[in-house]
């Protein structure tokens, strides 16, 4: 074999690839970090959509994007709008397909929504719709505290950063003379959810450093600091 | 309050920064550590150590060239993985080889017969033979950046090469 033959031979050694689901795996194991879904492999589950009727398809195709752009539509309502019940309907429609563990930071993230159409209409000074929009956001907290009170395995950073907008949100609207209220179902349910950790951090091993993060947190719950406690608790469990 | 969120945001965009590196140079990592031990399930484990030594010095500090970096750690654990095992004969650059002769890989379907034996061939050269080679004729490395892993100079570097494709040769002829 000469030498330019021997290159072509070793040039297809490119082929020794890793399967991707082990790329995928292995992903996962080094970073945590969760692989996207391919979305061509989730359709071709579904071979037997097709319509054998082509004007039943052709019908059934503008149905569909009409009601496709209602709900697209729909995602700019603001409480009191008539179309704001199709925004409502498509945020339970996501719910049905969030599993457990992700329920209580799916209610908080619809916190926060409420709280942006707050926004908008202290900004818009549409005075009419600030009554529904409160009810609306009131609601909203309900369910969030109820989910979170229940909550297993909960993604504890995403907790924080949803109720650390919730804060800083509801400050804001606040200060545009809105009095929206406190929120005592989530304190309460976020008072729950730092005693839980709490109480299995005191029978883990800890090293001294973590053993003064947990002070801290320990302190800031005892002060009413919930945000704060649950934010040390964080660094104990993503330790560097 | 303040800090600690900073925190947690420096921790969530390191870790995105080493998720594109990972998807950068997986492959080419994998490839490397497959064509030097002796089965799938050991190259695997291998490379995942690699990323995740990676990993953790990733969040002590810059690196500035990943993938040699990367191909630094693989190198270390091939060797210390043929040491624990004590089957590595020298570990050496002047003319031994740092792989079990008899060993076999595992996958061959993805092959046919010819690439088989040149990776068999590839595998009973020297460890820096074996690397120059699947450096630059398979990962596309220049001279420049494969002389700056071997620690060697350009000129160094070319004569290697050629010398490694020559000892190749040999072998893959003497079949």
């Amino acid at each position: 074999m000469q030498e330019k033959e021997l290159i072509c031979k070793i040039k297809e050694l490119r082929n020794i690839k890793p399967s991707q689901n082990w790329v995928a795996f292995n992903k996962t194991k080094v970073l945590g970090v969760k692989p996207k879904a391919n979305w061509v492999s989730v359709l071709e589950f579904f071979p037997g959509l097709i319509y054998k009727h082509s004007k039943l398809a052709f019908a059934s195709l503008i149905i569909f994007g009409f009601v496709a752009g209602a709900f697209g539509f729909a995602q700019g309502a603001l409480p009191g709008d008539p179309i704001y019940a199709l925004k409502r309907v498509s945020e339970k429609t996501r719910l049905a397909f969030v599993s457990e563990r992700d329920l209580p930071n799916v209610q908080l993230e619809f916190v926060n929504k409420r709280l942006e159409e707050l926004n908008t209409i202290a900004q818009t000074k549409q005075v009419k719709k600030i009554a529904p929009a409160i009810q609306e956001f009131q609601a909203s907290i309900s369910r969030a505290a109820k989910d979170l009170a229940n909550a297993q395995n909960l993604d504890v950073a995403k907790t924080v950063s949803e109720t650390k907008k919730i804060a800083e949100k509801k400050h804001k609207i606040e200060s545009l003379g809105i009095v929206i209220g406190d929120t005592p179902d989530l304190d309460s349910a976020l008072l729950l959810l730092i005693q839980r950790e709490i109480k299995d951090l005191q029978v883990s091993s800890l090293t001294d450093e973590q053993k003064t993060i947990f002070a801290d947190a320990v302190a800031d719950f005892e002060a009413g600091n919930y945000s704060d406690s649950l934010e040390k608790i964080l660094m104990l469990s993503n330790p560097q | 309050m303040v800090g600690q969120l900073s925190y947690l945001m420096l921790m969530a965009n390191q870790r995105a920064e080493f998720a594109k590196i990972y998807d950068k140079y997986i492959a080419k990592i994998y490839r490397f550590v497959v064509l030097k031990v002796s089965s799938i399930e050991v190259a695997q484990d291998l490379c995942s150590e690699s990323f995740l030594k990676g990993w953790e010095v990733f969040k002590q500090e810059k690196i500035d060239n990943p993938q040699a970096f990367l191909y630094r750690i693989a190198r270390n654990l091939i060797i210390d993985h043929y040491r624990e095992k004590g089957r590595t004969q020298i570990v050496s650059i002047d003319g031994l080889p740092i792989v079990d002769a008899n060993s076999r890989i595992e996958e061959k379907a993805a092959l046919n017969s010819d690439l088989e034996q040149i990776k068999l061939k590839l595998a009973d050269l020297n460890d820096d033979y074996q690397n120059v080679i699947i450096w630059h004729y398979l990962d596309d490395l220049s001279i420049s950046e494969v002389a700056n892993l071997l620690d060697r100079s350009e000129e160094a570097t070319r004569v290697l090469l050629h010398r490694a494709l020559e000892a190749l040769r040999k072998d893959v002829n003497s079949l």
